[in-house]
Parts: structure tokens; C-alpha cells; sequence
């Protein structure tokens, strides 16, 4: 039987993982420390992840590579070194420029997003279907109330009064049993991140350690 | 009743510690429990398992190492269909934060189980910026986007991607997704360019994307780690020398059995001295 | 000029995707495409944005020796750390074995950190459950109603019950919670659309900032 001690790696996971988890039973100095670590490095991490996966590849190889060919990456490169004038409070009005078109750009696609992508498919899907067996027939009445009624109750422009009441009130009874089912998947989800360090605490630090000081 | 409200401000690290235990427990010793399978899931299967070999499909690796739990193991299933059914796979990424390195983890781990390789079974093109812009952008050409994969190597170099300009040239796009970007390949990538969408996603996003997918805007969708679990199991049933490989979801759905049943405990017995203590303050 | 020209930059940036989407002609869908190849390296540059106001914030900190000025301290000194991996490295595994430093740091350190906080949640789920979790009206009672039959129909638990809990539990899913999570998402891209409008025809101007 293979009897290793978890490595160096395995060591310094399990580390942060019980500094972590020291929290549930206070706040202290180890929790503080290792947070401050987390922030540090995913800061770090973003600047390698950028130069790594996009600037390096989509803009400085081909951009001082094959100028010729790509000369006009100056243009983003200009746009995105201005947006960092914004720093510098004489030229921080310079970095508006760029960031007007980044922002500009993204919420044209967006609309486009929005309309095309969710607006028109979804309400598509909410028309009932009148062919099919009787239990879908039912199942898209029933989709299609509580879609009516759900945006009834999302109306806020005018006082829920009259028929508008009866309905915002069946809007949020279709929201409630929704959250409820949210919470139930939330619950899951929370669970599956507590089995996974759990696992590994247990399979790939504390089992191997175990086995290897009681020699198996 | 005085006893139940002290039970009602017991010390949360009590419950803390009967979390802890129920959840350790399963871990060390596992039960074993049945897997059933549900529509959603099962759609996504059906629809991998009538590709036919040489096909390509998309996985994005849209998480981060939090999400690791639940979508790894879908990774792992989805991987282990695919290189069994002979179906190549383009590995990518839009998630910043640890999306890559989920990438490179589950690509070199499953290719090394199942003996596929890099370059003609599988390529990791790595991750690009931009969310939406880089969706746009490979829906014309997937190489303006993803001019290397992740070790360097230029995208018309890598054998298995001749013929892939772009996503019509693909028959499937999944999306292993936390957060919006599982959203955006539904309603940008199948909305403007029509290829089918398969999403994993973690627990606390499925809820919404049943609508999408009752709106046949995605063939399917695996929820969470049940999800996972699920095409596990449908994996192994359709392939059983595939038996024996890891089925790390299947055995965290033994803990989340137990622990569901912490917590619905915990929720009825919290609710009786609630209502215990109200009687006793109105009488 | 400092106005109107970022104005005019973002009505042209906002409407050029949606004209390109409307006028496939194929000048049209050249340029469109290098906007999106070109936004790709601009968000790059905003991904970094954050970055530097960290830097000066704990800066700052640590200059003024103001309390927990040694976190700040080792916030600075392990951005410096990885950010070097980053710069200067690369990433994913060593052709010879092992991981580049840039990926070691991230999967046995960055990774255990932010799985185990994440983690953390659980435990809180199960307070919050026993402590705030109260049925006192109706609406309350149906999201209990909905919580127990998915919580107990997701899990293999549901199935020994009897086979009709996890129907049960999908039937909720596919149509009351379609419904709702339907009528959210119509009624959230909406909003969302009415905002993209706004900044289109230059009402909203969230590029200005304060000036």
C-alpha cells in the first residue's frame, strides 16, 4: 500500500480551509489574515489573467508582431489606456471618451439581448398550446395565468385596486411557491459547497495523513 | 414555556456542529443511495448521445472553483460521454475568475483517464475577456476571438479545429455556468445564432432556467449537483465500462440526503416552539 | 466638448450592434465584428479598472498606520506576489510536471480560500432555517409548502417515500415556477430594455459620472 503524506499543496489548502472555517466558532486573527491573503491574491490573479489569456494573444503579439497588418489595435489599446486617466484628476474628462463607448457598446447589445434573446421567446412559450394531451393544455393555462398575473403584481405605476388586486395577489402566491422552490435548490447549493471542502479535508488531507502515521 | 424559548436561542454553533456531523458522516461512510433521473437531464443526454462521432461540440467553463463541487463532476460526465462517443469537444472560457483553470483541471484530468487527446479529441482555447463581445465575435470567427489555445498553440494549427470557423460549424454548445453567463449563451448565442444550448448550472440559478428551457430556448438543463449526479448515472447505465470511474456527485447526493433532512427538521422544529412560545404569550 | 462627445461616442457605440443586427449587409458586419474584437481587449483593460483603487486604498492604510493596516500590508504583498506569477509566468501545467507558480497559487491557495468561505454558507442556511424561517401568513406557508416538497422530492429520499414526491417536485418546477421565474425575466428585460433606451437617446449618461 502506497503510504504518502499529503504533499506541500494539499498542506497549505487544508491550512487556509480550517483558517476559514475557524470563523464559525469566532472571529479571529487566522480568519483575518487568510481573507486578506484571498483578496490579495485574486487581485493578483486578474492582472495574470489578462495579460495571459487576452492582452498577450488578442493585442501585443499581433500588435508588435505584424504592425502593419494590425495597426489599427492601436485604437482599442488607446481606448483602454484612457480609461485609466481617470486617476489623474486634470485628464480624468479624457477617460469619459472611453468609457462612453464601453459602456455605449454594451448596452446595445443588451437591448438587443433583452428584446430578442428574453422579451419575444418567453412570450412565445407562455401561449397555450391548444394540441397535445389535456395535461399540458392544463399545465399551460396554469404557466399562463401566473405569468399574467406575476407581471400584474410587478406593475407599479398604478395602485393595485379593483381587478388588479385579486390578481397581484395570485402573483404573489405563484412568486412564493417559486421562492420556496429557490430555496430549496439554495439550500442544495449550499450543501454541495460545504461536501466538496469536506472531501477534500477528509480524502485528500486527513485520510492520507491518518494511514500514514498509523503506518495503514 | 420557558423551555421552548431556549430552544429557540440555543447557540448557532450548535446547529453548526450537527451540520458538520451529518454532513462528515456520508463522507467517511458512504451510503449508497439510488439515483433517479429527471427530464431535464435526461434531455441533455439524449441529445449528446445522438451526435454522431467526429461531431464537435462547445463546453465553456463558466464557474469558478466555489462552483467546483457541483458542475466539476458534469464536466467529468459530459467529457467521459463524449470521448467514448468519439465526439470532440473545444474547451473555452468567459468566467475571470478561475473559469481557465477549471478548463486545464478537468481537460487534462479526463483526458488522461480515457486516453483522448489533445488536439484531436479535445483543445482548451482557454479564457477570453469581454462576456458578451467574445460571444459576438465567434458567432463570424471563432480565431479572431481565440487566436491561441491556452499553451500558445495558433488556433489553424490545432488539428481538430479545421472546418470550425465558427458555431454553426458545431452542434451544441454547453455551458457550465455560474452566475449570468449561462443566461447570456441562451438568450445571445442561441437567439442570434441558433445553435442548440445545453446549460449546467448550480442549484441556486436552476430555478430560472426552467423557463428558458420550457421556452425551447435550451434542449435541457442538469441542476446542481442532483443534476450531475443524474448524468452520472445515465452515463454509466449507457456505457458500464465506464463503472468504477468517480462519481463524486452521486456520493455527495448521499450527504445532501442527510442534511436536507437536518434542515427540514430544523425548519418544523423551529416553526412548533415558534408557535408554542405564541400560544403561551396570547394566552 | 467634454460632454457632448462622450455623448455622441455612447449613442454611436449603443447603436451600431443594433443597426449591424437589423442591416446584415456585409460592410456593415465587418466593422460590427471588429467592435466586438476590439471591446474584447477594452474589457480587459476595464477588468484592471478596480486594481488600482485597491492599490491606493490600502496604500493609504498602511501609510497612515490606521486600524488593520497589516492586512492592508498583506493584501499589498500578495497582489505583488501573483500579479509577478502573472506578468512574468505562465499558466497551467509545466511541460517536465508540476504547475507553473501562477497555477499552483490559484489551486492550492486561492482556490481552498474561496471554496471554504463560499462553504461557510451552509451552516448559516441551516441557523437561518431554524431561527427565521416562520410560517405566519399565508405566503409564508406556501414558500414552506414549496421548499419541503422540493427538498425532500430532489433527494433519492423523496423516490423511497413514494415515486410520485419527485413529480410532484418536477410539476412545481415546470409550471408554478416557470410561471413566476417567466414573469420576472419578461418583466426585468423590460426594465432593462426602458434603461438601454435611455442611454441610447442620451437621457442617462452613467460614462459622465459626477461632472
Amino acid at each position: 500500500m502506497n503510504l504518502q503524506l499529503p504533499g506541500f499543496g494539499e498542506w497549505v489548502a487544508a491550512f487556509f480551509t480550517l483558517c476559514i472555517f475557524s470563523f464559525l466558532y469566532r472571529d479571529n486573527v487566522l480568519y483575518r489574515v487568510a481573507e486578506s491573503i484571498f483578496a490579495g491574491i485574486s487581485f493578483g490573479y486578474y492582472v495574470g489573467l489578462a495579460k495571459l489569456n487576452t492582452l498577450d494573444p488578442n493585442l501585443f503579439r499581433p500588435l508588435f508582431g505584424d504592425f502593419a497588418a494590425h495597426w489599427t489595435l492601436l485604437i482599442p489599446f488607446t481606448l483602454g489606456l484612457m480609461l485609466y486617466l481617470r486617476y489623474i484628476p486634470k485628464l480624468a474628462w479624457i477617460s469619459n471618451w472611453s468609457l462612453a463607448v464601453y459602456i455605449g457598446y454594451y448596452i446595445g447589445v443588451n437591448l438587443l439581448q433583452k428584446l430578442h434573446g428574453d422579451i419575444l421567446p418567453q412570450a412565445r412559450g407562455t401561449m397555450v398550446s391548444l394540441s397535445g394531451d389535456w395535461g399540458s393544455v392544463i399545465g399551460s393555462g396554469i404557466v399562463f395565468v401566473g405569468v399574467v398575473v406575476v407581471l400584474i403584481y410587478f406593475f407599479f405605476s398604478s395602485p393595485h385596486r379593483g381587478p388588479l388586486k385579486p390578481a397581484s395577489r395570485l402573483g404573489i402566491y405563484y412568486l412564493m411557491i417559486s421562492f420556496g422552490a429557490s430555496f430549496g435548490y439554495t439550500v442544495m447549493g449550499r450543501i454541495s459547497l460545504l461536501i466538496g471542502r469536506l472531501t477534500f479535508l477528509v480524502h485528500e488531507w486527513a485520510r492520507p495523513l491518518v494511514m500514514a502515521v498509523l503506518g495503514g | 414555556m420557558n423551555w421552548a424559548n431556549r430552544l429557540l436561542l440555543v447557540d448557532r454553533r450548535i446547529i453548526f456542529l450537527m451540520v458538520f456531523v451529518g454532513a462528515l458522516i456520508p463522507i467517511i461512510r458512504p451510503i449508497g443511495l439510488a439515483v433517479q433521473i429527471s427530464p431535464p437531464v435526461e434531455a441533455v443526454f439524449d441529445y449528446v448521445e445522438g451526435l454522431r462521432p467526429g461531431d464537435t461540440i462547445l463546453l465553456s467553463f463558466d464557474y469558478g472553483p466555489a462552483d467546483g463541487p457541483e458542475l466539476d463532476p458534469m464536466a467529468n460526465s459530459i467529457l467521459r460521454h463524449c470521448y467514448r462517443k468519439g465526439i470532440k469537444v473545444i474547451g473555452m472560457s468567459l468566467f475571470p475568475l478561475g473559469g481557465v483553470e477549471m478548463g486545464i483541471a478537468r481537460l487534462n484530468e479526463l483526458s488522461t483517464e480515457l486516453n483522448a487527446q489533445g488536439g484531436t479529441d479535445w483543445a482548451n482555447l482557454g479564457y477570453k475577456d469581454g462576456g458578451q463581445a467574445a460571444m459576438k465575435a465567434m458567432g463570424e470567427d471563432i480565431a479572431a476571438v481565440f487566436p491561441t489555445d491556452v499553451n500558445g498553440v495558433a488556433y489553424g494549427a490545432i488539428p481538430m479545429t479545421r472546418g470550425i470557423r465558427s458555431y454553426r460549424d458545431m452542434k451544441l454548445a454547453v455551458s457550465l455556468a455560474t452566475s449570468v453567463l449561462g443566461e447570456w449563451w441562451i438568450n445571445l448565442v442561441n437567439a442570434q445564432f441558433g445553435i442548440p444550448v445545453a446549460v449546467g448550472t448550480t442549484a441556486v440559478s436552476a430555478p430560472r432556467y426552467y423557463a428558458y428551457m420550457e421556452a425551447k430556448q435550451a434542449i435541457g438543463i442538469l441542476g446542481g449537483m442532483k443534476g450531475a449526479s443524474e448524468y452520472e448515472e445515465l452515463v454509466e447505465r449507457a456505457y458500464p465500462d465506464l463503472k468504477g470511474l468517480s462519481r463524486t456527485a452521486t456520493m455527495g447526493m448521499d450527504v445532501q440526503s442527510i442534511v436536507h433532512i437536518i434542515i427540514i427538521f430544523f425548519i418544523l422544529f423551529g416553526n412548533a416552539m415558534f408557535l408554542l412560545t405564541r400560544r403561551t404569550r396570547e394566552a | 466638448m467634454k460632454r457632448q462627445i462622450p455623448i455622441l461616442l455612447a449613442i454611436g457605440a449603443s447603436l451600431y450592434p443594433v443597426i449591424a443586427f437589423f442591416v446584415p449587409t456585409r460592410g456593415v458586419t465587418r466593422f460590427n465584428q471588429t467592435l466586438d474584437e476590439w471591446m474584447v481587449i477594452i474589457a480587459s483593460f476595464a477588468l484592471l479598472l478596480g486594481i488600482v483603487s485597491m492599490i491606493q486604498v490600502n496604500l493609504a492604510k498602511v501609510h497612515r498606520r490606521s486600524s488593520g493596516w497589516l492586512y492592508g500590508l498583506i493584501v499589498l504583498v500578495t497582489f505583488a506576489i501573483m500579479a509577478t506569477f502573472g506578468l512574468f509566468g505562465r499558466q497551467g501545467a509545466r511541460p517536465e510536471g508540476g504547475l507553473y507558480p501562477f497555477t499552483w497559487v490559484f489551486q492550492f491557495a486561492f482556490s481552498p480560500l474561496q471554496s471554504t468561505m463560499f462553504s461557510v454558507l451552509a451552516f448559516y442556511v441551516a441557523s437561518a432555517s431554524y431561527r427565521a424561517f416562520r410560517v405566519r401568513n399565508v405566503e409564508a406557508t406556501l414558500l414552506l409548502i414549496g421548499a419541503l416538497i422540493i427538498m425532500i422530492g430532489r433527494i433519492p429520499l423523496g423516490q423511497s417515500i413514494h415515486p410520485i414526491v419527485p413529480q410532484i417536485a418536477e410539476w412545481i418546477m415546470k409550471v408554478p415556477n416557470t410561471a413566476a421565474q417567466r414573469g420576472v425575466i419578461i418583466g426585468a428585460a423590460l426594465g432593462a430594455a426602458a434603461m438601454s433606451i435611455r442611454v441610447m437617446v442620451g437621457i442617462e449618461r452613467p460614462y459622465l459620472g459626477k461632472s
